[in-house]
């Protein structure tokens, strides 16, 4: 059973890069953005599809400052994210590990687990708005159908492939069954758990912006749509560049949350924790 | 098999067998076949043999990991119906749990038993200290080196408090001087826990160095070919090993297993 990646060793971006790769990096931006610039007002880009810099910058004026009318579009978008990931997520990692420890389903999933692998999600969409109509209910469905997969899979074989060492360990101090979940399947899964988490995170984003372009009454997906349609590439871009600001911090948020929870993946996680732990039992033994 | 002398035998000794066997695949297998053996309290007895002679199926057999298909086997005179705080035992992995500090992977077996106290965890330090690691009482697993782990891991044998220790090729993953070294303090802990120890090994000469007896095993079916006593005192030095009454024994050991090994 494929494990969705996601485990890649954590990137930094930006931050820890030294001072001049830094600098390096501003100046080819703003050259890039320069000749955007450049290029727009020269009329070697069209302005009507490739609005220029400073009329996208305009734009976020004025959807934020002067009519702030993106707020609430903005707040649509991610209560849904916030509620379908939760809903999503938590229906794959329950059962995922309900199926993990049910030898006997266990053995017969797989086929519907490559069907249901091999079939893109969205496609469903449709289907999930003409059996719960229009409105937050079909959207958190579309939402939850896309973030469901990857803690499923990922939990379910995080709970199978317990190492073999690790359980006639357990079983040989005499475990029973409850403290080889908790304190071994668990733990070792935790990692695993983790990546699907944050892929479902990024695909809830994406099923987000589907519902919307679907249902076309509010958020940010909708908000693109009509400014698309308007011809209001500024604002449009406004919006992309608002997601693209959203995905960055939810990639560095559950990084933090990563690296908080499977602290082990990481030296600076293992010196944190090991310091806290010497701390605490130093305290404890005067 | 004369049934009440061997029992009474049997009650006697730290960790009895007899015809002890164990068949796989519906007995077409036989992994281990008449295993009689009595062992005295405190002893160390090395198991060697080449793959496939049933060590390692003994060792699992006396921790009550697998079930025994024929014969009897008995720690203090009680039958080895599954796992049990009087024997514990060592593998030839660490096997510690990463998100663990080293302190806390010693714990693990109290755990099992009860939640764990003040005393659990300065007896927990102790065992640490006195396998080398003071220092890292708080360091996890990934941060420290194999000779390392396996020494936690030893550590955490100890901690169980059973007094049958079964050790299967504990430092067979490690470099020849760190398993040098380690054996030599694997005796001194042993002698002063007072231990009944149970080593697996394919290394002949580690096998004697460290036993008061080995049991020689062949496979094709996996038994106990031959009892062999090592009669050197305690503490040995390595240097021991090129002694030629120590020589004399390798080469009985090797007659036993024949052209094989």
């Amino acid at each position: 059973m494929a494990v969705s990646d996601g485990i890649s060793p954590p990137r930094r971006i930006g931050l820890t890069m030294p001072r001049r790769r830094l600098l390096t990096h501003a100046v080819i931006f703003l050259v890039l953005v320069g000749l955007w610039e450049i290029g727009s007002r020269a009329g070697w880009l069209d302005p009507l599809f490739y609005p220029r810099p400073s009329n996208i910058l305009r734009s976020f004026w004025l959807i934020y400052v002067q009519n702030g009318n993106v707020w609430f579009h903005l707040y649509a978008t991610l209560g849904l994210v916030f509620a379908g990931f939760v809903a999503g997520s938590i229906l794959g990692v329950g059962l995922g590990a309900l199926v993990g420890f049910q030898p006997l389903v266990r053995r017969f999933i797989k086929p519907y687990v490559i069907v249901l692998e091999a079939t893109p999600r969205i496609a469903v969409a449709p289907l999930l708005i003409a059996a719960l109509g229009f409105g937050a209910p079909s959207k958190i469905a579309i939402i939850m159908l896309v973030c469901f997969f990857a803690p499923f899979i990922n939990t379910l074989s995080g709970v199978v492939n317990v190492s073999e060492d690790r359980l006639e360990l357990f079983n040989s101090l005499g475990a029973g069954k409850m403290q080889v979940l908790r304190k071994l399947v668990l733990p070792e899964a935790l990692p695993v758990i983790m990546a699907g988490e944050r892929l479902a995170l990024t695909a809830a984003l994406s099923g987000a912006l589907v519902a919307e372009f679907i249902q076309r009454d509010q958020g940010i997906g909708s908000l693109i749509l009509i400014y698309t349609r308007n011809l209001n590439m500024a604002s449009a871009f406004a919006c992309i560049f608002t997601l693209t600001i959203i995905g960055f911090l939810i990639f560095r948020g559950m990084e933090w949350i990563d690296n908080r929870i499977a602290f082990w993946n990481t030296e600076a996680g293992m010196a944190r924790v090991g310091t806290k732990r010497a701390l605490a039992f130093r305290g404890a033994h005067g | 098999m004369d049934g009440t002398g061997d029992a009474q035998q049997m009650s006697n000794s730290v960790l009895g067998a007899r015809s002890l066997g164990k068949t796989f695949a519906n007995g077409s297998v036989v992994a281990l076949e008449g295993a009689t053996f009595d062992i005295r309290p405190g002893s160390f007895v090395s198991l060697v043999g080449p793959s496939g002679c049933g060590k390692s199926t003994l060792l699992r057999l006396i921790a009550g990991l697998i079930e025994r298909t024929s014969g009897q086997v008995s720690v203090h005179g009680t039958d080895v119906s599954g796992p049990r705080t009087d024997v514990a035992m060592m593998f030839q992995k660490a096997t510690l749990l990463d998100w663990r500090t080293a302190i806390e992977n010693v714990l693990l077996p109290t755990e099992m038993a009860r939640s764990v106290t003040k005393d659990d965890q300065k007896h927990a330090a102790e065992l640490l200290k006195l396998v080398g690691l003071e220092e890292f009482l708080f360091a996890f697993p990934s941060q420290l080196s194999g000779g390392m782990q396996q020494r936690v891991a030893l550590a955490r044998l100890l901690q169980t408090g059973a007094d049958v220790l079964l050790l299967d090729e504990p430092f067979g993953a490690l470099d020849e001087f760190t398993r040098e070294r380690l054996n030599v303090e694997l005796m001194r802990i042993v002698g002063e826990v007072k231990a009944t120890t149970l080593f697996v090994t394919h290394n002949i000469a580690e096998a004697i160095f460290l036993a008061d007896q080995v049991f020689v095993m062949t496979p094709r079916p996996g038994r106990i070919a031959a009892t062999i006593d090592v009669p050197f005192e305690r503490p040995r030095p390595l240097s021991l090993q090129t002694s030629p009454e120590f020589n004399t024994l390798v080469a009985e050991v090797r007659d036993v297993l024949g052209d094989d090994h």
